[in-house]
């Protein structure tokens, strides 16, 4: 399996606070990876540092072998990284479809408009929003603008897209239906890196998990060794309890 | 029969009123950046269209097609390499930066071209039209439907073009474009560009009219303020709503309280505006 992305020692520090300490980490090609960690580890400021939003305060981040620690948000969009946000942000007064269309538009160079609005659609369609493509996004429910967040960033055709937590404040049902679109999306063959901290879905849909803690790596591994981790259960749920769980056995 | 007479002359001057706003508002709705330098980069379009009709004979209405690109390079360069540099600090600081470039820019023309007043007269004038008892120098008309072209081209555009939509996706949400693979800097640049080239543009069909100096740049600035303010900030057609609505009672207002008191009437009307309407006519929040 071929390596998309790769992150050597990475690091970033705000002031005092050392959001990344360290961080080296690689994802294979068609890979869905689960990224998980308490509150505050710092898990969307990975993400922020490889999408060039953040920039690292050492480390290098490398895309498909190439070097783009120091590129910009809008240069790592144009080589095939996307992402979704923890909190939605779809432009407002633009329609649905525009929305997904500017995505479209703005990631790859000399699309055309018609051409964008095209293939915007079929996205729409792709995750159940065809019927609201002519209404204003302002007007959509969380988990309808959790699904545009998901049709803007495949919109964008990505090699790499990160998921931060798109299944916060959905109900069952509809974490189901998000679960669904994640396994379709990994099937056209784009790598995932999953931001969740619902462990059924990361349980069922990843093959690999790796765990942050107060900004390093402390696991890496299948499903099963990661809920089977002291370190990890620890982390969530405090010594006292990893403890007791271990002399149970 | 004087009410049609003035109202054409209204439609006339407020189509040339839409052209010299639309540029402001653009920079003004996506940048945020009050361009004080509006008004002089008018006058220096007007010298461009002056000179180049002095010295060559370039009809300017030709000389639009060099004003245009010229003036877009020039708008271009300074947002890239000056006002992009503080383009996130709050608006007083930007405005405090054109207001010192506009200093520097207007008395580079007093230098150059003295404050006298100065005259493009076309020379075999296009004479006047008349219907009737209404008649309209053609030289206006040349430059009404110039402004309202050049107007319409910017619409199209920021509607229907690749670059245009960008404008729009940055205005709405800067942090979410830039990560749709929009590169801000130089969308910001390319609508200052635009915005300047619309002025410049607008500076050679004003050279047919109205006499050249650079000490009127503070008026032109002065209308493209209240134009914005009446129409609606950040759109082509608040703008020549506005446009048009300033001219007509502009108009008719120096018709029944004179000449003298047409510039206190447009800045009271500011005035009304801000207080009861601050949304503008069309009072639109994106940029269409």
């Amino acid at each position: 399996m071929a390596e998309v992305l790769v992150l050597e020692k990475v690091s970033r520090r705000f002031g005092g606070v050392q959001a990344l300490q360290g961080v080296s980490l690689s994802v294979g090609s068609g890979e869905v990876l689960g990224l998980i960690g308490p509150n505050g580890a710092g898990k969307t400021t990975l993400v922020n540092v490889v999408t060039g939003v953040r920039s690292a305060s050492a480390g290098r981040v490398l895309f498909e072998g190439r070097n783009i620690t120091r590129l910009q948000p809008f240069q790592t969009a144009r080589i095939g990284l996307a992402r979704t946000f923890q909190i939605v942000q779809p432009f407002p007064d633009l329609t649905v479809l525009d929305n997904v269309a500017a995505a479209a538009l703005f990631s790859q160079r000399g699309t055309r408009l018609s051409e964008a609005r095209e293939f915007a659609a079929e996205q729409l369609e792709f995750v159940g929003l065809g019927q609201f493509a002519a209404k204003s996004a302002h007007t959509l429910t969380l988990a309808m603008r959790k699904r545009l967040e998901l049709a803007k960033a495949v919109a964008m055709k990505p090699k790499l897209l990160f998921l931060d937590e798109v299944n916060a404040g959905l109900n069952a049902s509809e974490v189901d239906h998000a679960m669904v679109l994640i396994r379709q999306i990994a099937k056209r063959g784009i790598t995932i890196v999953l931001i969740e901290h619902l462990m059924k879905v990361v349980l069922t849909v990843c093959s690999r998990i790796v765990v942050l803690q107060n900004g390093a790596l402390i696991a890496d591994g299948t499903p099963q060794d990661i809920v089977n981790d002291r370190r990890v259960v620890e982390a969530y749920l405090g010594k006292k309890y990893a403890q007791l769980s271990a002399a149970r056995g | 029969m004087l009410i049609l007479q003035i109202l054409l002359n209204a439609i006339v001057l407020g189509s040339l009123y839409a052209c010299i706003a639309a540029g402001f508002s653009l920079v003004w709705g996506v940048l945020n950046v009050i361009n004080l330098m509006h008004g002089s980069f008018i006058v220096l379009g007007s010298y461009l269209a002056w000179g180049a009709y002095k010295a060559l004979g370039v009809a300017p209405w030709t000389s639009l097609l060099i004003a245009a690109p010229v003036f877009f390079i020039l708008g271009y360069g300074i947002q890239r390499g000056v006002l992009n540099r503080v383009i996130a600090a709050p608006v007083l600081v930007t405005l405090t930066l054109t207001f010192g470039l506009d200093l520097i820019l207007n008395n580079a023309m007093l230098v150059a071209f003295k404050a006298d007043y100065r005259q493009l007269v076309l020379d075999p004038s296009l004479g006047s039209l008349s219907v009737g008892s209404l008649v309209v120098p053609v030289d206006r008309i040349v430059a009404m439907i110039f402004s309202l072209l050049l107007t319409l081209a910017l619409f199209f555009v920021l509607r229907r073009s690749r670059v245009g939509r960008a404008i729009v996706a940055v205005r709405m949400d800067r942090d979410a474009a830039r990560l749709m693979g929009v590169d801000v800097p130089s969308i910001y640049a390319t609508a200052f560009g635009l915005g300047t080239a619309m002025a410049g543009c607008a500076g050679v069909l004003l050279a047919m009219i109205f006499p050249i100096s650079p000490i009127a740049s503070g008026s032109y600035l002065g209308k493209a303020f209240v134009v914005c303010v009446l129409g609606g900030l950040g759109s082509v057609p608040g703008a020549v709503v506005g446009g048009l609505f300033l001219a007509i009672v502009e108009s008719f207002g120096s018709l029944v309280l004179g000449p003298e008191n047409a510039v206190t009437l447009s800045f009271g009307l500011l005035i009304v505006f801000l207080i009861v309407r601050p949304q503008g006519l069309l009072g639109k929040r994106g940029f269409e």
